[in-house]
């Protein structure tokens, strides 16, 4: 059994699928895993192999899924990419290989554990990212910069980017992954990009978005007023919004 | 006009209260300068709470590259309040001043509390920069009666065309109209806004009349028609607009098949009927069930109208926005004003028509108000209709005590019911009857109905329709959906449908899989016998027989039931 271990990313992945696919082993003698740093506990009788990462082959790989396979495969491939699971490097290869097979009718195999996988993957992805979209916060940052950070399980900064980008076209926004170190950068009136964001430039962020901003107050005085009194349901509340969310809101951010 | 004779009646009620009300206005004048706007909107959100609607969905609009803002047709979530209730949009009244006196409001012009007004350049500044921060989808704008309807929807018009036509505001908006208000004014308001709703208020006309002295059936249900009139028009002249898809369709599309498809001719027809429904529910009866000829009727109006909006969009895309304005004016002879270019551009109001109603202010019962609904989707092209649980504001003798808070329970059971309405084919009639005018709160409406209807059960996933697997308690639109795509590619085992989360685990009694290894055809009688004795006793018709972990979870559902 051969292990090819790859980048966490979209590209690193789909190039793991190409080396893998070209070895010729065999579909039962490899195995994929997204994973960046050292293997701690390598299994028996296992040979590892690093993937370096080539957008090139990745293109390739996603230009075969969508010719062969279908675009809405490709879409559920992709975020399934950005999963904080790391078997789902595996399962992504497994669901080509099936793929190539059975055409457009893949995604809708769900009796099959690997398009199950993928199928449970896409949605909490997508899932994960739909909250996003309402619950990221801007703050302004003095330079009339739009600032959010958010810590998302996923790998979601280049899926939701693209919505914010739509909606506030002419407004320099950063939107910042904590836990990734990345952040979504969009100049107004411009195309927006991703880069890596260093410590200190996130410390600086932080210090200069304007907690005196008065329609943080407001918000929160809007925010207290709307809830009904006689309604009240913590639970439901919590079910909703859970609270893993709530440290980045500005709602529920009570010292500032 | 109607609408006219409407409001002299209102003056002629206003002049006796006219010195108080005055007094109280100058009181207010001196209080509202010393406002700041961080009061306001305490003040002017905290009236608004209690309307019910607070989504965002049903159109989508990509930004235009330049302005601020679009707009998701699922709709987004921003945030949700200490009482659970999603926050989409700024829900704000423009003013709460009024010269209604609606004994369930705590805006009724008889209490004495603060009242402010916002300026419209507050609330444009106040969305605009809420939106920026990504606090909120929109705006919602309802408003206390200021002096008149007609003055009143004059500033909320006035709002609205500041915000998207000076502020350049693409996001969403959600727009009530005041009743009595004239026709231009309404009209005017659906161009700016995404959704227009009025609100029924109460179920019935006797409710109406005994809680709301200054509001009738008929000032509520002229422009709730006036603005469908529009919805229509701008669906025709400019196609489905947003994605703008009537939320009936479902339904009606189920009525249609099960008619066997008979197609209706001209519009001329349908509307007769809905004058007719129109009649009635102002006469305040329930309204009538219409007959399937009538219901037929209806649907093939729809799907023609469909496909006639489909070939003129094109033909009106290409020749641009200035010759929509002119087809608009041309088909509406001159009753519709013209739209502005940004109005063209987005339609009227896209995301469609909601109303709210209260519940259990009056005693009305489940039937009566889940057919009143009916009525207003079927008759009025409804997008949503809200359910108010009651909460007693104002201590009035008109209004009933309830000990146990807001009836929530029963409000939650009516939601659910309408989703069954809207999206599973069911009819009012089938989940309710005059005998049986109540939903038992213990039980959702489709379990119930379920147990009441167990010989349509079980039911063979692999071969079952889409409307006959909605039925099934646990399967929702999505899991049928995935079930009848899944079954394409072989057959679907009691696993699979586990594995598949389509709500295999909730409905086990129900569906059963007709396989020989599973179960022998003797077993399948037995059970057939069971389940029949079992709509007494579920409970234990069932455990008897499975010990697999999902029928548990049925069983102790309906152990709530038996006790």
């Amino acid at each position: 059994m051969r292990v090819y271990l790859c980048e966490d990313s979209v590209d690193g992945i789909f190039t793991g699928v190409y080396d893998a696919w070209a070895s010729r082993l065999g579909h039962d003698n490899v195995k994929l895993l997204a994973q960046s740093g050292e293997v701690y506990e390598p299994e028996l009788f296992c040979e590892y192999q690093r993937v370096e990462t080539d957008p090139e082959k990745a293109g390739k790989v996603l230009k075969t899924i969508r010719n062969r396979i279908s675009e809405y495969a490709a879409q559920m491939l992709i975020r399934a990419c950005c999963s904080a699971d790391e078997e789902k490097a595996d399962d992504i290869y497994r669901f080509i290989v099936l793929g190539l097979n059975m055409g457009r009718r893949t995604s809708d195999q769900l009796s099959d554990p690997h398009v199950m996988s993928i199928f449970e993957k896409d949605r909490q992805v997508g899932n994960e990212a739909h909250h996003y979209l309402g619950f990221l916060r801007f703050s302004r940052v003095k330079e009339g910069v739009l600032f959010a950070e958010f810590e998302p399980k996923g790998d979601i900064t280049a899926i939701v980017a693209p919505h914010f980008a739509d909606r506030l076209p002419d407004e320099n926004f950063i939107i910042c992954d904590r836990r990734r170190r990345k952040a979504a950068v969009h100049p107004a009136g411009d195309q927006w990009f991703l880069t890596e964001v260093s410590e200190e430039l996130l410390q600086k962020m932080e210090e200069s978005s304007d907690r005196g901003d008065e329609y943080r107050n407001l918000w929160k005085v809007f925010f207290t007023s709307i809830g009904i009194e006689e309604r009240r349901n913590e639970k439901l509340q919590n079910n909703l919004l859970p609270k893993r969310f709530r440290s980045m809101m500005t709602e529920f951010q009570i010292y500032e | 006009m109607c609408y006219n004779m409407e409001n002299k009646h209102m003056f002629a009620i206003l002049a006796r209260e006219q010195y108080l009300i005055i007094d109280r206005m100058v009181r207010n004048m001196v209080l509202q300068e010393r406002l700041s706007l961080e009061e306001k909107l305490r003040i002017l959100s905290d009236a608004a709470k209690y309307d019910v609607a607070c989504t965002s969905s049903g159109v989508e609009r990509a930004g235009n590259g330049k302005d601020l803002g679009n707009a998701a047709a699922c709709g987004i979530c921003h945030s949700f309040a200490a009482d659970g209730r999603c926050i989409s949009l700024l829900k704000i009244l423009y003013t709460n001043e009024c010269v209604f006196d609606c004994k369930y409001c705590l805006n009724r012009s008889s209490n004495d509390i603060e009242r402010a007004t916002f300026t419209p350049e507050e609330i444009c500044t106040l969305t605009m920069e809420f939106y920026r921060r990504n606090y909120i989808e929109g705006l919602f704008l309802s408003s206390g009666v200021l002096r008149s309807p007609n003055e009143t929807m004059e500033k909320i018009v006035q709002t609205l065309q500041l915000l998207r036509v000076k502020y350049r505001f693409n996001g969403y908006i959600h727009c009530k109209a005041i009743p009595g208000a004239s026709e231009d004014l309404i009209e005017a308001a659906g161009w700016f806004a995404d959704r227009m709703s009025i609100n029924m208020e109460l179920p019935t006309a006797e409710g109406l009349k005994a809680l709301a002295p200054h509001k009738t059936r008929r000032t509520i249900l002229t422009p709730m028609r006036k603005i469908q009139l529009g919805i229509e028009e701008s669906r025709a002249a400019l196609g489905m607009m947003g994605g703008n898809e009537g939320a009936y369709r479902v339904t009606q599309k189920r009525l249609y098949e099960s008619t066997g498809g008979r197609l209706g001719t001209s519009k001329e027809q349908r509307g007769t009927i809905s004058e007719g429904t129109l009649k009635l529910l102002e006469e305040g009866g329930i309204p009538g069930k219409p007959g399937n000829e009538k219901r037929s009727e209806g649907t093939g109006a729809h799907s023609q109208r469909n496909t006639r909006s489909r070939t003129e969009q094109t033909d009106i895309l290409r020749e641009g926005e200035s010759a929509a304005e002119e087809v608009l004016l041309e088909r509406a002879g001159n009753r519709m004003l013209r739209p502005d270019k940004l109005g063209a551009a987005r339609g009227f109001a896209a995301a469609g028509q909601s109303t709210q109603m209260i519940i259990g202010a009056t005693g009305e019962s489940d039937y009566q108000i889940l057919s009143v609904a009916e009525a207003l989707y079927q008759k009025f092209d409804l997008k949503r209709v809200f359910y108010s649980a009651f909460i007693r504001v104002n201590d009035d003798s008109a209004l009933p005590e309830i000990p146990g808070g807001p009836p929530l329970l029963r409000e939650h059971r009516l939601y659910q019911a309408d989703w069954l309405l809207r999206y599973y084919g069911f009819e009012a009639e089938e989940l309710l009857t005059e005998q049986k005018p109540n939903f038992n709160v213990f039980l959702d409406p489709k379990c119930d109905w379920a147990l009441r209807n167990l010989e349509q059960f079980p039911v063979e996933v692999n071969r079952a329709d889409y409307f006959t697997l909605l039925r099934v308690p646990g399967i929702g639109t999505r899991s049928a959906g995935r079930i009848v795509r899944a079954r394409q590619n072989g057959t679907l085992r009691f696993e699979d449908l586990k594995k598949a989360r389509s709500g295999a685990e909730t409905g086990y009694l129900f569906y059963y899989l007709c396989r020989k290894d599973d179960v022998s055809c003797e077993d399948r009688g037995e059970l057939h016998y069971e389940s029949t004795a079992g709509a007494e006793r579920p409970a234990e018709a069932v455990q008897g027989r499975f010990h697999d972990l999902s029928a548990v979870v049925f069983v102790r559902r309906c152990s709530i039931w038996t006790v």
